[in-house]
């Protein structure tokens, strides 16, 4: 038989491969959406890496001026930030996650704030000065009197006093942090907040994004309540989904949960402008983000695994930062004997305890990682110094497994589907599996996904779990709920009466106002759950942000992963 | 005729889509989980005010008869619920996503169909040939590669090395959207003459649509050969040919439109797969589809959201059903005939 030519289908082939490179890349893809700098005077260690082009097809240009940081190259004028999203809404009193929290800080102001990464201190921010009885159930704050919100109104007392009341009775994801706190405006510049009980903690859950300050006018227009019945009444989100009410450095020009996000400098905001007019923060994937930042295609990129870091160090056209992120992967063995009679015995956490080999499992989290020594993150008040940290003894773990009879059998759940810092459970809770089986005892792992998992989790019927806990503000009282009856000691079966010792030394922390007192509490609180508690504190893994130089300095936050108004500055 | 065809086809498109609202409903509500603990925060959950609101926001406090009644009579009037993971009603959500999806598949289905039909022809009049043996390879490359990867391979060399292609997402960074009509940037873009934006669409979209096509390409043109062996053995077949017609004559009369209508069912079918299936694509490449949305969905017992997505893929593929089967008559008269 007589073939036909293969001409019309190749041409086909040729035709469609022409077409797709004239839409693609070439001279605007690759690049055409970098608002990117890099014009050829800083090296980009790859020389087969594509130039960035100075202007995009979409309109976007990069700026003449020069980064003042030594960074050679022009900065660029728009801010690209790549972050896996986990956003829900963009009305600060009901964003509880992390990439909410990163708009809220742009968008909202707060009574007091951190300066720069250091968390344990809060400053002024919104207001100029604060006190505290000498209980701690009373707060005043004298606000500044040159902050007005993106409309131009100025900031009162009432705008804070609605923000705090409406973030308790929405009964959101972040209505606890104002749990038993009522805010009251005495005049148009002062602000009282009266706790029903000894609240030392306060002002370090004030700068919380959640509780940022609304235009109080503004929300009530718009549906805003701060009622008792907010969580049915109020209906403001909406409106703030479209539009900003705060007076933050930035104001919303585009809210999106699932593609991006696009902030606008607030050209009436009261403090020092932010460095980049706009900021547009995508919605991507952590694998894809490895190569948007290679390819200038993103200014800052935040979700990249400690294996991924590797591949980017030695890149002199990036800055690659790294640091122990505050959250503790944490494993416990549950206290209740209907449960589990093997778990519940002191000899399975001693020999659990000992048995653990941490630097093995450390090894998994990346090189900026961290052993955590008690239960308190190294970043906090209170944090026990690394010599405290109980060590591997095989001998003794093998002793506490022989008092049990030798041979023991328990089951380890944890989520399968959830990835944190770039981090899968699956690998940690072999290793954990591993090691315990050289001191004779055999770890059955029971994957579930996290929607499963949470709920025997929070039922408290887990032999053993692995979970992480991410800090809800950075203060040691947060880490209270690990103890005999707060809630992840319930759920490890541990109720209030199981350790006297322990709850005393609780109770007496939660109502001690001074730090340098809250200070040996809290690590008098970690010694003995290092001795006798059901939970065994593993690690802190690497937090990264990787950005182009030219960016300018960028660090990581530790209660807000990014400060978008401080990058390049 | 026609009009009983379309009826008995509506019906049982009705029948179909209550079927698969009430297996969704109840699989979803079989997985252990809450859906309040999938999507309240670690201290919000153990508030009973918190997790009473959100049971009460979304109607998760009444009992499952009563909430799957409440569901269908919602229906009724196009109200899908509201997504717990969005906090928007399901159908603005379907609204967005489901555009997005199909300006994917669309193109994918597009360049299966020029590369997938195009390759199998040849393949066959080539039988046995270096060409039919290399498009073996490449056939079966398509349909065993897994997507993730070629998706990543192809991000990294296209886009990152060789800057043919942009990078993720449907637009550039912050770039305007055009006005919505279609919901397809594409379309969209060009409908208002803004070709600027077209072109960012179109580039956005291509590579995306090349790797979710390269199972179909793959398939295609192993179907595509088999199908036009077949006919090419035919008795009018050699008769064309020996009347002396020229063979590109014969196969594009003669043969292609015999060849068609299994193609076709194949075609049909992968639409609607690939739009199904569209997940691991759109999270490599950051594209908003029905794809994640139904991911997201799944992993936060987001039950609206689920059943939303449920009934719009069963809706679509039931549509190209009805399409393929019309198709089928336009294309072999004895089907139009029966």
């Amino acid at each position: 038989m007589r073939g036909i030519p293969p001409k019309a289908p190749l041409a086909l082939i040729i035709a469609l491969t022409v077409a797709l490179g004239a839409c693609g890349g070439g001279e605007e893809g690759g690049t055409d959406e970098a608002v990117e700098s890099d014009t050829g005077t800083t090296p980009t260690g790859d020389d087969d890496a594509p130039s960035p082009a100075t202007e995009d097809a979409d309109g976007a240009t990069t700026a003449p001026e020069e980064a003042d940081t030594g960074a050679a190259g022009p900065r660029p004028e728009t801010l690209v930030v790549d972050k896996s999203f986990d956003l829900a809404t963009a009305d600060p009193g009901r964003q509880f996650e992390v990439t909410g929290t990163i708009v809220g800080v742009a968008l909202y102001d707060t009574l007091l704030t951190f300066e720069d990464a250091d968390v344990s201190t809060p400053v002024p921010h919104l207001a100029e000065s604060f006190e505290a009885n000498d209980d701690a159930t009373e707060f005043t704050f004298t606000l500044r009197d040159d902050v007005v919100f993106a409309d131009g109104s100025a900031l009162e007392a009432d705008d804070v006093a609605f923000s705090l009341n409406r973030v308790r009775n929405l009964k959101g994801n972040g209505s606890f942090l104002m749990d038993g706190v009522t805010a009251e405006a005495v005049d148009e510049r002062t602000v009282v907040l009266r706790a029903e009980q000894p609240t030392p903690q306060l002002p370090r859950i004030l700068p919380n994004p959640t509780l940022g300050i609304l235009n109080a006018d503004l929300v009530r227009e718009n549906g805003g309540t701060d009622a008792e019945d907010a969580a049915e009444a109020d209906t403001a989100e909406e409106f703030l989904n479209t539009q900003s009410a705060g007076t933050g450095p930035y104001v919303l020009e585009q809210f999106d949960t699932t593609t991006e996000t696009i902030l606008a400098a607030n050209p009436d905001y009261w403090g020092e402008p932010p460095v980049y007019d706009r900021v547009v923060l995508r919605n991507v994937e952590a694998a894809t983000q490895a190569l948007n930042v290679q390819s200038a295609q993103s200014s800052i990129v935040l979700d990249l695994a400690a294996d991924q870091l590797g591949q980017l160090r030695g890149d002199p056209s990036l800055d690659v930062v790294e640091e122990a992120s505050p959250n503790i992967w944490f494993l416990f063995a549950n206290a209740n004997p209907e449960i589990s009679d093997v778990t519940s015995n002191p000899d399975f956490r001693e020999a659990v305890r000992y048995g653990l080999d941490y630097d093995a499992i450390l090894e998994l989290a990346g090189d900026g990682a961290v052993r955590v020594p008690g239960i308190i993150p190294n970043v906090f008040l209170g944090a026990l110094g690394e010599q405290e940290a109980p060590q591997r003894d095989v001998d003794r773990a093998t002793a506490a497994v022989e008092r049990l009879g030798g041979d023991v059998t328990v089951e380890l759940e944890y989520p399968s589907d959830f990835t944190a810092n770039g981090l899968n459970f699956g690998p940690v809770a072999e290793r954990v599996q591993a090691t315990l089986a050289e001191v004779g005892i055999t770890v059955e792992l029971t994957p579930a996904p996290i929607a499963t998992a949470l709920e025997t989790y929070r039922a408290g019927e887990e032999q053993m779990g692995l979970w992480l806990w991410a800090p809800d503000y950075p203060d040691p009282a947060d880490y209270l709920v690990f103890g005999a009856g707060g809630i992840v000691g319930l759920r490890a079966g541990w109720p209030a009466g199981s350790d006297p010792e322990l709850e005393a030394v609780m109770e007496e922390v939660a109502t001690t106002v001074d730090d340098a007192e809250r200070e040996p509490l809290f690590e008098e609180f970690q010694r003995q759950m290092n001795e006798r508690g059901v939970m065994f504190p593993l690690f802190q893994p690497t937090a990264s942000v990787v950005a182009r130089t030219d960016v300018g300095p960028v660090q990581f936050h530790p209660a807000w992963t990014i400060d978008l108004e401080a990058v390049g500055r | 005729m026609l009009s009983r065809f379309v009826a008995r086809r509506f019906a049982a498109a009705v029948a179909l889509a209550f079927g698969v609202v009430l297996v969704a409903f109840l699989l979803t509500n079989l997985v252990p989980g809450d859906p309040a603990a999938a999507n309240l925060g670690q201290r919000a959950i153990e508030d009973p005010d918190a997790v009473a609101a959100f049971r009460r926001q979304y109607g998760l406090d009444q009992p499952l008869p009563v909430q799957f009644g409440r569901y269908l009579t919602n229906l009724l009037t196009g109200d899908l619920g509201r997504s717990q993971q969005t906090n928007r009603p399901v159908r603005t959500d379907l609204a967005e996503f489901g555009p997005a999806s199909a300006e994917l598949a669309l193109t994918a289905t597009a360049i299966s169909l020029v590369l997938g039909i195009g390759l199998g022809t040849l393949a066959a009049v080539r039988r046995d040939g270096p060409i039919d043996q290399a498009l073996r390879v490449v056939s079966l490359g398509g349909v065993s590669v897994p997507l993730f990867w070629l998706a990543l391979i192809a991000l990294y060399l296209l886009s990152f090395r060789l800057s043919l292609f942009p990078g993720a997402g449907r637009l550039g960074p912050g770039a305007p959207r055009p006005p919505s009509v279609t919901g397809m940037y594409t379309v969209d873009a060009a409908l208002a003459g803004d070709w600027a934006t077209f072109r960012s669409a179109l580039g956005h979209v291509l590579l995306p649509a090349m790797v979710l096509a390269a199972y179909t390409i793959g398939l295609l043109t192993r179907f595509t050969r088999s199908s036009v062996l077949e006919v090419l053995g035919n008795d009018y077949v050699r008769a064309a040919h020996a009347k002396g017609l020229p063979v590109r004559l014969v196969v594009r009369r003669h043969v292609m439109r015999a060849a068609l209508v299994p193609i076709i069912t194949v075609v049909g079918t992968a639409f609607a797969s690939l739009l199904a299936g569209t997940v691991l694509v759109e999270q490599i490449f950051s594209w908003p589809g029905i794809g994640s949305y139904a991911y997201r969905s799944a992993t936060t017992l987001d039950l609206p959201a689920i059943m939303g997505v449920s009934l719009f893929v069963a809706l679509v593929y039931i549509f190209v059903n009805f399409v393929v089967d019309v198709l089928y008559g336009v294309i072999d008269p004895r089907i139009r005939a029966s």
